[in-house]
Order: structure tokens, then sequence, then C-alpha cells
């Protein structure tokens, strides 16, 4: 009696095992054969009503609506957009913080769909070289035949970003960003006249404003926060940011990440190290994360501080709701001893779309997707919606209500920033023209910031000595981990800056000698170098 | 033949052990041979069979970069500090709870240092941030009640390896309790009748019984510890980190995340985990052969 049951307990077992890795075989089956092709029309053959059915990953980019949103594929502005295209999407969404995580998952899993969101050149670290090893299409011919209105739009500078130095070779549809200058000098003008004082343009009126704001009793007169990321407004006035793209030529001809600058360097940190003593900055501003940085600024607290510009009309209206009184302007940055400032350019291409090299078949349709994102038909539509339920017609003319609640908002940055796949992100022309703050926006973007922000030369791809030394690879708006440690305890008064000479012989002597002997070679071969 | 004999008396129990020898064999072993790519230079289009090999390459690097013994040592150090404390606070709580009479008490206390368990790094991190903050924390407020100048805890490099070792502390050692509460309460009680009847006090007790019946989990679970040894954990340390205490608080999980997998060098990063576990496993031998001499406890 026992032994019968023992058995059948171990048939059930092993049933159970089986099943449960059958199902499984199942499941990820019928998932691969949904992202090969289905059935699309023969070259030449009439055009059929047939929608052309593919595959696409997306980063959210923290966009609430997206994130929220149980499925994407059935939201409402989806399906719309596919009929308007004749396009059938299967959107995959690739979470906002763990994006090059999960790119890097997608490809080490061959798991690839037809169309694949990057989010800057053709070498970025996210498509972890998938370009170099062929897993996309180059898209010269196609653009050519499917996609002129794309080639009209896109500006030059764009699409190299977008080439293969060596073959000449277009891998990728970028989406761009016109003005790169995009980050601003915001101050709160309201405390800016009870202090009686202008709005200052050097570095040091900036610091005496700061000084003002201080005895107004603002708590934080100049907004901080870890590795000065989103303050580094001085660095940018004496032109010594040191990014990825901060690379120049030095009077030696060579070619030197910019805060070899000695004298501007020790300067800037000068500054900084003065506003710490002086309590102008946050004395914890190295422990100051992004959500903390915003309440900071939301709450009232700050003074000054900087930010993309074109957060503007949400930070702004956060700011009112908190602090009724509170008044926001965007400034322009203050400028160092070469009569400039600003911040580090942006990259010119914020996402880019790439085509799986096995949905050839494809391409051609996907391609007249992208090329119906630049029309006169898909701006009204991913600026205001759907015709008749967001916006009215009258006269020939489009009617629409700049929504102010949340639920709103969302709505519109999701079609604004995120649906919108391919356009000049910028600002949002049609929606920024119907309210004050967008107006402000529209005007500091094209008369102020356009003037201002530092460039200097990138390497794409990266330098391989960047690769091969990581402490002192910097980011696209970070330091080298190496200068920036030092360059904080500076600040912070746990070194002397005169102690800086010392730390770029340590920089030289730890692998950035390779660095600047291939900067050098590089820009003077004029290989893929991007000024 | 006798072996055979026996393997089919016991058929059913070999067929039943099956899929758990398919699971270790498929799941723990298998990905092991992943660790070759610690030899190439890994291409994750060509995957390893495509990678060109390398050699010691990786170890090289690793051995030859000028920061390798700085971050072996805070690895060691943050090692040996929570041996010391994190090992030993579980038992000294679990003795000090055994000793509650009110179970009702015992149970509070108990549900109470549970807790923190449960919670994220990040979120542990985020208390203590908060806690330790010059301008709106617990801590320097009661500094300044000395008339003392606010402390930057996070911001210093000396006082971050405490910071590591304590919110550690805090998050676990009731967690860590559990086993020896298990243990103790194994104990037959009339070992403690007896002990009284000759006139033992509780604390000649505790030394003489509780402490002796206890030896063997604690040598059990000393030895886990020590097999993973440099294994201080990448996210408690990751979430405390800034540039102002980077110089005592790098360690070798943090640095494989940043150089290895942030940058993607692959194989750099397996080269430095084959590292860590080679040496965990060599810790782990040593200890293990100690103890059985010593013992006669052991993990195998």
């Amino acid at each position: 009696m026992k032994k019968i049951l023992v058995r059948a307990m171990i048939m059930v077992l092993t049933l159970a095992v089986f099943t449960g890795c059958s199902s499984n075989n199942a499941g990820s089956n019928s998932k691969g054969s949904s992202g090969e092709k289905p059935a699309t029309n023969a070259p030449g053959e009439e055009k059929a009503a047939e929608p052309v059915k593919f595959s696409i990953s997306m980063r959210t980019l923290n966009v609430a609506y997206v994130e929220k949103n149980p499925d994407i594929n059935k939201d409402k502005y989806v399906l719309e957009l596919e009929k308007m295209t004749n396009s059938d999407l299967d959107i995959r969404l690739i979470p906002h913080n763990e994006y090059q995580d999960k790119m890097i998952q997608m490809f080490a899993t061959n798991d690839i769909p037809d169309v694949v969101q990057g989010s800057g050149g053709i070498s970025g670290p996210e498509l972890a070289g998938a370009v170099e090893n062929g897993v996309f299409l180059p898209l010269n011919d196609l653009l050519k035949e499917y996609g002129p209105d794309l080639l009209k739009f896109i500006p030059e500078s764009a699409w190299e970003r977008m080439t293969d130095a060596k073959t000449g070779n277009i891998y990728g549809i970028p989406e761009v960003l016109t003005n790169p200058s995009r980050r601003a000098t915001w101050i709160r003008t309201d405390l800016l006249e009870k202090t009686g004082k202008e709005i200052p343009t050097t570095v040091e009126e900036t610091l005496d404003v700061l000084r003002a704001f201080k005895e107004l009793g603002v708590e934080q007169p100049f907004a901080g926060r870890q590795n000065f990321k989103y303050a580094d407004m001085f660095f940018g006035a004496y032109d010594v940011l040191g990014y990825l793209n901060q690379f120049k030529v030095f009077p030696d001809g060579q070619v030197k990440p910019s805060f070899f600058d000695v004298e501007n360097m020790k300067k800037a940190i000068g500054v900084y190290k003065t506003m710490h003593d002086e309590g102008l900055i946050s004395k914890e501003f190295a422990t100051i994360e992004s959500t903390d940085f915003k309440s900071i600024v939301t709450s009232g607290k700050a003074g000054m501080w900087s930010m993309n510009a074109n957060e503007l009309p949400i930070w702004g209206a956060q700011l009112i709701q908190n602090v009724p009184d509170a008044k926001v302007a965007l400034i322009p940055s203050p400028v160092g001893p070469d009569g400039k400032g600003g911040y580090a350019h942006y990259n010119p291409v914020t996402r880019s779309f790439y085509i799986n090299a096995k949905a050839k078949d494809k391409a051609a349709d996907i391609i007249k997707f992208f090329n119906w994102m630049v029309s006169e038909k898909a701006e009204l539509f991913f600026s205001f919606g759907i015709e008749g339920e967001d916006y009215q017609v009258t006269n020939g003319e489009p009617v629409f209500e700049v929504p102010t609640d949340t639920a709103g908002t969302d709505k519109m940055r999701y079609l604004n920033y995120w649906l919108w796949m391919v356009q000049d992100t910028t600002y949002n022309k049609r929606v920024s023209e119907l309210s004050d703050s967008g107006k402000q926006l529209v005007d500091a973007f094209d008369h102020m910031l356009a003037k201002e922000g530092r460039r200097g030369l990138e390497f794409d791809p990266r330098l391989d000595a960047l690769i091969q030394y990581p402490d002192l690879n910097p980011k696209s708006d970070e330091m080298p981990p190496l200068i920036l440690e030092h360059v904080l305890k500076m600040v912070y008064g746990r070194e002397p800056i005169d102690g800086y000479e010392k730390l770029l012989e340590e920089y030289l002597s730890k692998g950035g000698k390779e660095i600047i002997e291939q900067a050098t070679s590089r820009y003077n071969s004029g290989e893929s170098a991007f000024e | 033949m006798l072996r055979m004999q026996y393997m089919w008396k016991y058929k059913a129990l070999y067929f039943i052990s099956i899929p758990g020898i398919l699971f270790f064999l498929l799941f723990k072993y298998v990905p092991l041979f992943g660790t070759v790519i610690a030899f190439q230079n890994y291409n994750l289009f060509t995957g390893f069979k495509g990678s060109p090999w390398v050699g010691l390459a990786h170890f090289k690097r690793m051995f030859s970069h000028y920061d390798f013994l700085r971050i072996l040592g805070n690895t060691l150090i943050l090692g040996i500090y929570d041996m010391v404390f994190a090992f030993t606070a579980p038992i000294v709580l679990a003795l000090l709870l055994n000793e509650v009479r009110l179970a009702f008490y015992k149970k509070i206390v108990q549900t109470i240092i549970y807790a923190p368990h449960f919670l994220s790094w990040v979120i542990v991190s985020g208390i203590f941030v908060g806690v330790l903050s010059p301008s709106s924390g617990v801590v320097n407020t009661i500094i300044g009640w000395f008339g003392m100048e606010p402390i930057y805890f996070l911001g210093e490099d000396s006082y971050i390896r405490t910071i590591l070792v304590s919110s550690g502390l805090w998050r676990d050692i009731g967690w860590g309790t559990i086993i020896y509460l298990a243990a103790l309460a194994g104990i037959n009680p009339d070992l403690y009748e007896a002990a009284e009847m000759d006139g033992a006090s509780r604390w000649r007790q505790t030394l003489a019984i509780t402490l002796p019946a206890l030896l063997p989990v604690i040598t059990i679970l000393f030895l886990l510890k020590i097999g993973d040894f440099l294994d201080y954990g990448f996210e408690r340390v990751f979430v405390f980190q800034n540039p102002l205490n980077l110089q005592n608080s790098e360690i070798l999980d943090t640095y494989i995340y940043k150089a290895g997998l942030k940058q993607m060098q692959y194989s750099y990063a397996t080269a430095i985990g084959l590292f860590k576990s080679v040496v965990g496993l060599t810790l782990l031998s040593i200890a293990n052969f100690m103890s059985k001499k010593a013992t006669g406890e052991s993990l195998y």
C-alpha cells in the first residue's frame, strides 16, 4: 500500500515538472513567433490595407502616463497613431532607470525587436556594440527612397551621429535637439526684488546676490546637488566642465579634457569653496539626490539653481502651488573671464531608432512610419491629441486649451515628448505658444540659451583609453570619478586647492597620458571627433 | 554489484532525487562554465564560442590596478568588522532575549527587531542619511546640545565604515537571532533544573549550559559566513557611497559594478568575481579544517 502511494507521488511530481517545463516552452515559443515576420506585401504589389506589424522597444523616460498605463499597446493614442499610419505596433517598454541593463539583456538573449530605440549616437553604451556586430540594417538607400522628409527635416549634424565613419552607412533615425543648450539658470525673481539687486551677470555679482539671499534667510541660496550634477554653473562660467564632450585643443597642440586649464579650474573650485564656507550652498550637497533637489526647489527653499529650461511650466507651477508669491525666471548664466558662460551642450541626438537586420522585409514600411512623424498631420496629433476629442477645429484653425491639472499635463507630456518619436524636441511650438510660461520658455530658448553654453570636442566611439581606465572616464554630465572625488574634497576643505596640479599629475600617471595621446591623434586624423 | 542492489532497493528515493539533481546541475553548475569569459575578451554578440581568448590578461589588469590593494583592503576590513560585530551581536541578543521571562514582552521585542530586515537597503540608506544629516538629523541635534559643531557623517572617510557596519547591524540583528532562539528552545529544561538544584547562578547556567548548547549552531553559521567573507554585498555599500567617502568605502563588489558592469567589461568583472570566490573558498576550507580539529564541528 505504502509503495503504491510513493509511486503515485513520484508520478505526480514528475508530471508536474514536465508540464511546468513544457508550458514555459510554449510560452516563449509563441512570443518568439509573434516577433517574427507576419505576411507582408511583396514589393511591387499594390499597397493593400494590411497594416505593417512591427515590434519596437522604448524607454519609458519617467513619463508618468506611460508608467501608469496598464497596457500601452491598447492606449487610445497608440491605436489612433496606428490608424493614421496604417501600422500595428507592439511597443515593449524598457524601465527608465534600468535602461542600460535591460537593453544589454535584450541583446544578450537575442530577443531583439524589429525597431530598437537607442539614446544617442550609434556607439552609445546601451547598444553594447550592436552596430559593429551587424545587428542593425544600414538605411542609406531606404531613406532616400522612403524617407525624403526625414532627410530634409533632420540636420546633417544629427545624421553624422548615426553614421559609421568607416563605411559611411547610416544606421538609425535620430530624434533631434536643434538647440543643444538646454540647461538654464533659474532665479526666484520675487526674492531678488526683495534684495533690491539687479539680475547678476558675472560670477562676482552672482555671489553677491547669493549672499543677499542668505541675509534674507533663504535656506539654500544656491541649490547644490550630488556630483555637481545640475549645479555646475560655475564650472561652466570658467569653461572647465570636463565632461565627455568637453575635450579641448590646448596651446601646446594637445587635446585634453577642459579641466586641464589649471588656472580657471582652481578659480572655479574656489568659488564653490567660498559658497560652501559661507553657507551659500547646502553643506551636505554631496549627498543631495535628484528627488531631494526637486523638492528643495519646489518647496521654495532655494533662491537660484540650474535645471533644464523645458521644465519651466511644470516646476514653476509646482513651486507656485507651494509658495503662492513665488516668481521664477530663466536668466542668462553668469559669465566667466572669457565673457561667456552656460552649461555643457547636449548631444544633438536625444533618441534614435534602429531597424533590426532581421526585419529587412518590413524596413520600407517602417521608414515610411517614421517619415510620417515629421508631417504636419503628425505635428497636430502629437501636439494636441485627437481631433474632436482633445481639440476642435473652428474656421480651419485648431482650438486647444492647455491643461493645468496633473492628469492633463501628464497626458501632454506623453504625447509631446514620448509618443512623438522623431521631432525637434527643444520645445513644443504649438503648445508653448498658448501659455505665458510657454512663451517665456520659447523666448529663453530662442534668444538666450541659443547664445550660451559650452561645447568642446567629443569622440564617438569613445576613446579606448577611457574604457580601459574607468576612473578617468567622464560621463555626459559628470567629471571623471578621480577628478570629481578630489575636487569635492577641495570644496569641503579636506584638501588644499593648491594641490590641483598634483591631482593632474596623478591623473596623467594613472592612464591620463594615454587618453591625451589617443585624443590628440584622433583629433588630428579627424576620425569621429565631433565639435 | 552490491551497490547496484542497494540502489535498486531504494530506487524510489533515487528517482525522486532526480529533479533536485537536475536543478542543481542546470542552474548552479552549468552557469559555472560561464566563468570562462574571465579568460576571454567577451563579445556579447558572438558569445563565448566566438570570443577571443586572452589568458590571464584580466587578472593581470586587476592586480596591477593602482587601487587594487586599497579596494581589497577596504573589503577585508569591512569583512572583519562585520565578522566581529554583526556576527556576534545576534548571539548576545538571543541570549539576552532568552533570559526575558515575560513571553508577551519578548514577542513584542522580537517583532520590533525583526522589522528592519524587511526594508531594502535603499530605504535603510535613506533613513540613515536623514538621521545623520548635519542640518536636520537627530544625531547632530543631540551633538548640538553639547555645544559641538554638526558633523557631516556621510561626507567623511573616517565615519563610513562605522556607518556601514552599524546600519547592517540595525537592519539584520533581529533576523539573525532566529536560528539561535530556535536552538535555545531545543535545550532540555532538565539541565537547567539540575543546575539550579546544584546552586548554579543564572550567569553560571548561561556559561555552562546555554553557550555549549549553542556552539554547534554558532560554528556552522560562522563557517557559512566565512565562505562569503569577501561578499560584503554590493547594494548596502553602494547606497551609502559618495565621492567624499569613497576612499574607505570602495569594495570589490562596488568596483565590479562600476568598472565591469556599468562600462560593460564583462570579462574583467568576471575575473574579479572569480578571484573573490576563490578567496572565499580558500578561507572556508581553512576555517572548516581548523574547526574540525578544534571542536569536531564542521560543514563537510
